[in-house]
């Protein structure tokens, strides 16, 4: 039973060990290139057929294209309002990729988002992108917001600030982390006719609901943070 | 009692390492569990205010309403599927058995475990709320439906953030050598 188990993430290539820490390639690097390779194919396609799009659509590959950025066009201002809808640009392609990656346990890979590291490495940037485009629109009225209401607040402003990464990080990270694991441990205790049809019942809740659920929130509370930071 | 308190630990001393763990675990099982009053009670309340729906506007808000109220109580569930899993692991695959270390801080990180999991009830509880207002306010504008989904999701992420942090102290507890 425990030897079937297995949720955890491997190291497949070692490159070298130092003080007992090996460092190398694991499972969750492989899965991210894996999902990266998958959007920039799909990206060469798109451009390679930008040339034959026409103004009005004659084919089904224009339509879903267009349909798929006027949805994240549309997704983007009603959450963020209409002066930051170049946004889009960069909120759309995070979507896509946090989608494909909660999406890989449907193909038997671990999930690179059922690691600390990627969702902390997104979080971060979200984290940097308040503080950026707060002081950029707002100059110092941002840093005034700190010592708001009372300026003896000014530590727990800023833990409240530091918090934001580490909860945000933690929500994507633990959900997909709980689906992981229900996953494991079902295909190691079931014998191997319960294997057959019905994990698709927990596959359709655990990776494609709670994983697309878990995008459209991580995504939308960073567009609400940055936003939020750029407002008066 | 110093003399009771004396014996208890002396005997939990002298036992078997495995076995003080497994009690322990199982003991930590099913405080886990009881994290199951929150969805229980949130998805209760999300479902009432869903037939209040129903019944007040049947013929446009109800459809919408019923599935706002089944859309945020699978998100209300959330906090008892961590439970589960916590209790699952225990249960099944505990890894504290092969663990070194001294077995009475072993059985204890079982049970703080199982304790960090109660946390559970007030996620569920607050995210069944949000659930059966989304339900009742879709009943009466069942045009508004994604603006009000939206606000509803956003704010039952927000409500999950101390169950997360919850269950990653339980993870902590169980798979880190935390005080080896």
């Amino acid at each position: 039973m425990e030897q079937n188990l297995d949720f955890g993430i491997h190291q497949v290539v070692t490159f070298f060990e130092y003080n007992g820490q090996s460092f190398g390639l694991t499972t969750t690097h492989i899965n991210t290139f894996l999902v990266m390779a998958v959007l920039t194919i799909f990206g060469l396609i798109v451009r390679y057929k930008l040339k034959n799009f026409k103004m009005i659509p004659d084919s089904k590959f224009q339509i879903i294209i267009e349909f798929l950025v006027d949805t994240i066009n549309s997704f983007t201002i009603s959450t963020m309002g209409e002066k930051n809808a170049r946004f889009s640009s960069f909120y759309g392609p995070m979507f896509l990729f946090i989608l494909l990656c909660n999406l890989t346990g449907l193909i038997g890979l671990r999930p690179p988002t059922a690691d600390i590291a990627t969702t902390f490495a997104l979080s971060l940037t979200t984290f940097f992108m308040i503080q950026w485009y707060g002081l950029r629109a707002r100059g110092t009225r941002y840093l005034k917001g700190f010592l708001e209401p009372m300026p003896f607040l000014l530590p727990l402003n800023i833990i409240g600030e530091l918090a934001n990464p580490i909860s945000l990080s933690f929500r994507l990270f633990g959900n997909i982390l709980g689906g992981t694991i229900i996953m494991g441990l079902y295909y190691a205790m079931m014998p191997w006719w319960a294997q057959l049809g019905l994990p698709s019942v927990l596959h359709s809740y655990f990776d494609v609901f709670a994983g697309a659920l878990q995008t459209l929130i991580f995504v939308m509370l960073s567009m609400t943070f940055v936003s939020s930071a750029m407002e008066d | 009692m110093t003399g009771y308190a004396d014996f208890l630990f002396g005997w939990m001393a002298n036992v078997d390492p495995v076995a003080l763990v497994l009690a322990f675990s199982a003991i930590g099982a099913g405080l886990a569990m009881i994290a199951g009053i929150g969805p229980g009670i949130g998805q209760g309340f999300a479902a009432g205010k869903a037939a209040e729906a129903m019944g007040k506007n049947p013929k446009d808000g109800g459809k919408p309403a019923t599935l706002v109220m089944l859309l945020g109580a699978a998100v209300a569930e959330t906090s008892g599927i961590f439970s589960l899993v916590i209790a699952i692991i225990m249960l099944f695959a505990n890894p504290l058995i092969n663990k070194g270390g001294i077995a009475i801080v072993l059985a204890a990180s079982a049970i703080g475990a199982g304790f960090a999991m109660i946390a559970g009830i007030g996620p569920g509880i607050g995210q069944g709320y949000a659930a059966g207002k989304a339900a009742e306010a879709v009943g009466k504008r069942p045009k508004l439906q994604s603006a009000i989904v939206r606000t509803m999701l956003l704010g039952q992420a927000v409500a999950q953030t101390t169950g997360i942090y919850a269950l990653i102290i339980a993870l902590l507890l169980l798979f880190v050598n935390l005080f080896a």
